[in-house]
């Protein structure tokens, strides 16, 4: 046996002659790795060399767990090495969880490192520094988007031009460069605004479309997606997701219908057709009094919606109403 | 098996319960008295007030709904007020009421209330019957499973069921963990294993990495409310709503009896449905349509194509926790070598097939999906009392839910993250408030959420005496301890003079320490009382049963007896068979009671094929 396996450690003569079921060699190992437990590293309390890779912790853990862990003792008498054993094991199992992640495994080494090992790394990370500090000024020579610093005026100019022609996201896009170049621009901020307002009107016209298109092949599911996204674009407009709350319903998909239609009235609580999908909802999820609530105000609010008219007619003669 | 002292591995299902042991290094599992390998997790209190376990339990719950509790693990260590409970008592027969603390939950039973680990107890109690007369001795050492994602309060409250039945429970392990042990049990294996168990009541998915014989748990998910009885729903409100329509309104959910019924046809047809394509449902006489009117009957035809429509989103969902326990685990489906079907719910092709698509391999069919668990429980158990020499095993489980307290503004703050290897312990400082402060009060939570509110609260403990001093000078380092059942205890000391804080636990869902004592005192009384009149009482009232459920089916199955010649002898021979039951109880008559409890049983099972609606034998008139 080699004489310093236990680095010259002092073992307690009660703890080894305790009355336990453990032969004398393994309380060496348990009273030694336990005085330990705070001082070693994490590759320490699993017996491997510094920097070792995940895959080799997580290995060393399995076999060191089957010598400490305290169910590996049935019916035996452990006395105060029970203890031991339990926090021998929660520390390794502490080791293996910060070893087998390669980000904290990298990050223990760095801060672990011994000192050659760290003056190494050191010198090699200043020189790196250098060397990226040395790039970023090269490219800053050459790069076009920093040339163009002396063009705002020409971007928001371009930028009105557009607005006038209709292409409302490339006005965006224009404004948007500019405000990043000079944030102090207040008229191009202002102008923004308004480019975003109309450029996702028209997504959201254009997702209407595509929505209506989708209903006519029959595909509920992309057809309820465009509405959605119509209406996410567009929050102002309540036709949007009461359209999308309607497909969900006729998918029987009932939660979303539920979140759509809800929030149709939110953005319209005055929207006679907003009220009604809701009242459709809630009376397919079951809510038969909500249904008919909603139908009500829906019919007040708009007299002429004669399907409105129709639902709540059937839902007072339900039978399990 | 005679010089070492026996042991078992219980699967407490919600259902179904198994029981399992290792006869020289062999798992296998002990069949009951009665010869059956699953129980039903039933227990029913007869008219005669005798208390009835398992199959006999299940097979009167039609004429005796109000008195028979099943599904009680959908229950144990829940609180009350809880959403499952009151789901739960909108459709179960039986009645729950909240305890005298008014936090856990009770069931009335034969005019008796019962606590939910009292219930269990009686379930364990059998299993453990049915062991010792497999030995010949007595047993008491045990492993039981519980669903890995059961918090806290469902696993101690499963423990105290243990200990009520006079269990010494060795370990709380996880089904899934216990199925992988089973699997992997005596091969020789490195490689990552998903267990997909689909259970009776419960889902639960565990990703686990098993080497050098360690079974390392690295990841777990599930769903405590998901699981078969949701598949007999879908069927039974189905069949309930399409009988409505098609009988001007007649609600089936009005009568306990005709309920019981149903589930059991729904339960029956999910069954056939996944060998067949098509199920016949047919229940005749199930509801009174009114006075003067014939009685109604239900047949209807369920195809394995309409049962997949019903049950859609369930799959889905169990998918759904799938995908995240894989996202938890940081592994892809392609890096799983292994996926285990464990749970009776796991035969549907349905089900299969998700998990097929989307592990992208076939799920392993080297298991029996209902043994596997007690199998591995028994392992466990063999493992924890003797040394192995070569086959042995080391179970590393993890914690299924952040463990931590409520902070100020009604936040979850973690302590203990999820899927943490157990045991495990963390410790926290926390500081007074108040100058003289003299007590903390901490809530302790479970869950997934930011809002403590959201989250299940295992108990509130109050630090009191507390040294008085200024605001923010006393420290009281807490420290929370999660032990290999996954069971949380909690421990107090002052920082500065290092000592022992006194912790008062309030607001658990869970029987108290005194609680607890009363019922295992009142279990040992009836333990003696049951031991002087032994196997005589037991016959007897099985007989009783038998004879009260043959006299309950009698007016239901006469006019259809009475139509043809086979039936009228039918009848005459349950008569013969009844009168002869009755002399030998009144006898006491050991020997003539055991020959005529067959022939009540087949009486029985006859009476039943008929209610069921299977033709009549001989034809009819």
């Amino acid at each position: 046996m080699p004489v310093d396996r236990y680095q010259g450690f002092v073992f307690n003569v009660a703890d080894l002659s305790e009355d336990v079921d453990i032969d004398a060699e393994r309380r060496r190992e348990i009273l030694f790795l336990h005085a330990h437990l705070s001082d070693f590293t994490h590759w320490e309390v699993l017996s491997l060399p510094w920097n070792a890779t995940s895959e080799a912790a997580r290995e060393a853990y399995r076999d060191r767990v089957k010598v400490f862990h305290p169910d590996r003792y049935p019916g035996k008498r452990l006395g105060t090495y029970r203890a031991r054993l339990e926090q021998i094991f929660r520390r390794l199992t502490e080791a293996r969880d910060a070893l087998a992640n390669e980000t904290t495994r990298a990050a223990y080494a760095t801060r672990t490192a011994p000192a050659d090992e760290f003056a190494r790394a050191e010198a090699k990370r200043l020189d790196d520094e250098e060397r990226s500090k040395e790039r970023r000024a090269r490219l800053g020579r050459t790069n076009p988007m920093l040339a163009r610093v002396g063009r705002v005026h020409e971007l928001v100019q371009r930028g009105r031009q557009q607005m006038a022609e209709g292409r409302f996201s490339q006005a965006l896009n224009d404004f948007a460069t500019a405000l990043a170049i000079d944030p102090t621009l207040v008229d191009a901020k202002a102008l923004a605004q308004e480019a975003r307002r109309r450029s996702n009107a028209e997504k959201a016209k254009d997702l209407w479309d595509k929505a209506h298109a989708a209903e006519a092949v029959n595909n509920l599911e992309l057809a309820q997606e465009m509405a959605a996204a119509a209406a996410e674009a567009d929050p102002s407009n309540p036709r949007y997701p009461v359209f999308a709350a309607r497909l969900a319903l006729r998918r029987g998909a009932t939660d979303a219908a539920r979140s759509l239609a809800e929030a149709a009235v939110r953005v319209a609580p005055g929207h006679g057709p907003a009220r009604e999908v809701l009242g459709e909802v809630l009376a397919a999820q079951g809510d038969k009094a909500g249904a008919r609530r909603e139908l009500e105000r829906a019919l007040e609010l708009d007299p002429g919606l004669e399907t409105a008219r129709e639902r709540l007619k059937r839902l007072r003669w339900s039978f399990l109403g | 098996m005679s010089e070492i002292e026996p042991f078992v591995g219980i699967d407490l299902g919600t259902t179904n319960s198994v029981v399992g042991t290792v006869i020289d290094g062999v798992p296998r599992v002990i069949a009951s008295r009665s010869g059956q390998i699953l129980t039903p997790s039933v227990v029913a209190v007869s008219k005669n007030g005798k208390r009835l376990v398992g199959n006999i339990a299940k097979r009167q719950a039609i004429t005796n709904a109000e008195n028979t509790v099943f599904a009680a693990k959908r229950l144990i260590g829940r609180r009350w007020g809880a959403k499952e409970v009151e789901d739960a008592r909108k459709v179960l027969p039986y009645q729950l009421v909240p305890g005298p603390d008014g936090h856990d939950v009770r069931v009335v039973l034969g005019g008796r209330t019962f606590a939910i680990p009292e219930v269990s107890a009686m379930v364990l109690a059998e299993l453990k019957a049915d062991a010792e007369a497999f030995f010949g001795r007595r047993v008491s050492k045990a492993v039981i499973t519980v669903p890995a994602y059961f918090n806290d309060g469902q696993r101690q409250a499963t423990k105290d069921a243990g200990r009520i039945a006079g269990l010494d429970v060795l370990r709380i392990i996880n089904e899934p963990t216990s199925a992988a042990l089973a699997y992997g049990f005596g091969k020789q294996m490195e490689k990552k294993v998903a267990v997909f168990d689909l259970g009776g009541g419960t889902f639960d998915i565990s990703i686990l990495d098993i080497g050098k014989s360690v079974y390392d748990v690295v990841a777990v998910g599930g769903d405590t409310y998901l699981g078969g009885e949701d598949f007999d729903r879908r069927i039974m409100d189905w069949l309930t709503f399409s009988f409505a329509k098609e009988n001007q309104g007649v609600d089936l959910r009005q009568d306990k009896m005709g309920l019981q019924r149903l589930r059991d046809a729904a339960e029956k047809a999910k069954i056939e449905l996944s060998a067949t394509q098509g199920a016949n449902i047919h229940l005749p006489f199930l509801a009174a349509a009114g006075e003067g009117k014939a009685a109604l009957h239900l047949a209807k035809q369920l195809s394995r194509e309409k049962l997949e429509e019903l049950t859609k989103d369930l799959v889905d969902r169990c998918v759904q926790v799938t995908e995240r326990a894989l996202r938890d685990a940081g592994v892809r489906p392609a890096q799983i070598g292994e996926v285990l079907l464990v749970g009776g719910m796991t035969r549907m092709p349905r089900v299969q097939q998700a998990v097929k698509q989307f592990f992208g391999r076939e799920p392993s069919r080297g298991v029996h999906p209902e043994e596997v668990v007690a199998l591995g429980a028994a392992i466990q158990a063999h493992a924890l009392l003797y040394p192995q020499k070569d086959r042995e095993v080391l179970l590393l489980d993890v914690t299924p839910q952040n463990l931590g307290i409520m902070v100020v503004g009604g936040y979850f703050a973690t302590i203990i993250p999820k899927n943490t290897t157990v045991p495990t312990s963390q410790t926290h400082v926390f500081t007074t408030v108040q100058d003289q402060q003299s007590s903390v009060r901490i809530a302790v939570l479970q869950g997934a959420s930011d809002k403590a509110i959201e989250n299940e609260l295992l108990g509130e403990f109050i630090l009191d005496g507390i040294r008085p001093g200024k605001r923010g000078e006393v420290e009281i380092e807490v420290a929370f301890d999660i032990s290999a059942d996954g069971i949380v205890g909690v421990s107090a000391r002052d920082v500065d003079t290092g000592q022992r804080q006194s912790i008062t636990v309030t607001a658990t869902s869970g029987l108290t320490e005194d609680e607890l004592r009363r019922i295992l005192d009142e279990n040992l009384d009836e333990l003696l009382e049951r031991k002087q009149s032994g196997e005589l009482e037991r016959l007897r009232d099985r007989a009783e049963a038998m004879i009260s459920e043959i006299e309950t089916l009698v007016p239901q199955v006469k006019d259809a007896l009475t139509r043809s010649r086979f039936g009228k002898d039918a009848l005459q021979k349950a008569d013969a068979v009844v009168a002869r039951a009755r002399a030998a109880i009144a006898a006491q008559d050991l020997q003539q009671m055991t020959a005529v409890e067959e022939q009540l049983d087949r009486t029985i099972q006859l009476f039943k094929g008929l209610v069921g609606g299977a033709p009549i034998p001989g034809g009819e008139a």
